[in-house]
């Protein structure tokens, strides 16, 4: 059987301040499989950790313990110039490729796979006017399609950010008060009270209306 | 057999990556047009396609024959020729003696303007042919720096022509111009469509939805979505945003 696409293994980051006496200042903790490709949307208030989880995941920021699998194989062990052809990451438009160099390269391993399995998305840019979502989204489908995990974060300050969130994942994880959890759906997101309260009661109304909506057009 | 064929194209500077991966088949004939957000890799990939700028993996074919890394003016030689974003023009010239500057055997004679424009009729009864599709036919006598904006795209377009390319490649050829001149330029380059292949970059979107044959958009350095302007209209997002209006 083929390896999972993700595996976060018991994973933490700790940051700490204070040199003699380590005060933790964050904790983030994240244990998930992810076996099938998929389109998954993160969530979760400002601070919480959505972007240092994405780091993780993509080897650019190694865990304090625990594994990080991508594709069977652990992402933090492969050359740094071959991480992106496991994991990818964008930020809005960019790609991000700073690797902290702990190993000298040579000791590292090679990428067993020539393109990315993983593509991250940390808060594309996305604007109703110039039409660019919905390319952006179906090429989140094309990739799923060709057997890729896509990981979506996006941070909703709208009612059609909820809208994109509803249309384009099939699972969520939320990162909230130091840990990541998953949830099956927009409406089980929906009813999470973290949630909810990251939303405010204004865009809350507007994913229980969108839920609401969508539970009617089903038949 | 596609005139250029682009595979797998990827450009990093240092760290950064600009090109993830780009494919790209344009047939003889076609327009094709190239959208994305600002800092997608457009300008990159024209720069890729011109050999500017060499790939760091991937390969270009142009009719053919694979040209990957080859010099900009050996690229240029092979028929291919662009326009800039910025434009490049001998401001002191005159419109006729640009387009001169620019044809093939008149590079090869050397730059003695007095000499050519005493001595050779040719080259300026070829330069005002140009002038004439470009609709510059009364300007061959005017300074660059004395045309309007307008006109002086439609000189860059024509310096390009000049080397009788079989692709055109433009950048941005709309920015800075009026909706008089988008409109000027949208004849001009209707008129050529068809007689060579073009490939241009534009943000003007009803420009590029009523000329182009096929659209590539790219995004985080690789093409997202590609298809004829209708079908790419077909999307539900595309039609609640400007893009629907030019269905």
């Amino acid at each position: 059987m083929a390896s999972p696409l993700l595996v976060l293994d018991q994973v933490r980051k700790v940051y700490t301040r204070g040199r003699v006496v380590r005060r933790p200042t964050f904790t983030l903790e994240a244990n998930l499989v992810i076996d099938r490709p998929a389109v998954i949307g993160v969530v979760g208030p400002n601070g919480a950790g959505k972007t240092t989880l994405f780091e993780m995941m993509t080897g650019s920021n190694a865990p304090s313990s625990g594994r990080v699998y991508v594709a069977g194989t652990d992402i933090h062990k492969v050359k740094y110039r071959e991480r992106d052809r496991l994991a990818i990451h964008y930020h809005q438009t960019y790609q991000v490729r700073r690797f902290r160099k702990l190993v000298p390269s040579i000791l590292l391993e090679k990428s067993p796979t020539p393109a990315p399995m993983v593509h991250l998305f940390d808060e594309p840019q996305f604007n109703l006017q110039d039409g660019y979502i919905g390319f952006m989204l179906d090429f989140f489908r094309k990739l799923r399609a060709e057997g890729r995990l896509v990981v979506v974060c996006l941070h909703p300050t709208a009612a059609w950010h909820l809208e994109i969130l509803a249309e384009i994942a099939e699972q969520y994880l939320l990162v909230a008060d130091g840990g990541v959890t998953r949830q099956p759906d927009f409406a089980t997101l929906t009813r999470e009270p973290r949630f909810r309260s990251y939303l405010g009661p204004e865009l809350t109304r507007a994913a229980e209306a969108l839920c609401a909506g969508r539970a009617a057009a089903r038949p | 057999m596609a005139l250029i064929e682009v595979s797998g194209v990827h450009v990093r500077f240092g760290d950064r990556v600009v090109l993830e991966s780009i494919d790209l088949t344009v047939p003889e004939g076609e327009f094709h047009g190239l959208m994305g957000p600002n800092g997608a890799g457009k300008t990159t990939f024209f720069n890729v396609l011109t050999g500017r700028v060499k790939p760091s993996r991937g390969s270009i074919r142009f009719d053919g024959e694979d040209v990957t890394g080859l010099s900009s003016h050996r690229i240029a030689a092979k028929g291919v020729a662009r326009s800039f974003q910025i434009m490049t023009l001998f401001d002191e010239f005159s419109a006729r003696e640009n387009v001169m500057v620019g044809l093939p055997g008149f590079r090869a004679r050397g730059f003695d303007m007095r000499h050519a424009a005493a001595g050779d009729r040719g080259f300026a009864e070829k330069a005002s042919e140009i002038l004439v599709t470009v609709g510059l036919a009364d300007k061959g006598d005017t300074r660059a720096k004395d045309l309007s904006y307008g006109d002086r795209r439609a000189l860059e377009i024509a310096v390009a022509l000049g080397q009788g390319p079989r692709v055109l490649c433009l950048d941005e050829p709309t920015s800075g111009l009026g909706s008089d001149g988008v409109q000027r330029l949208a004849t001009l380059v209707g008129r050529l469509k068809g007689k060579l292949t073009i490939v241009a970059i534009e943000h003007d979107m009803e420009f590029l939805f009523s000329l182009a044959d096929r659209i590539s958009v790219i995004h985080w350095g690789q093409v997202v979505a590609r298809g004829a302007p209708h079908e790419l209209q077909q999307n539900e997002w595309v039609k609640r945003s400007n893009l629907g209006r030019f269905a």
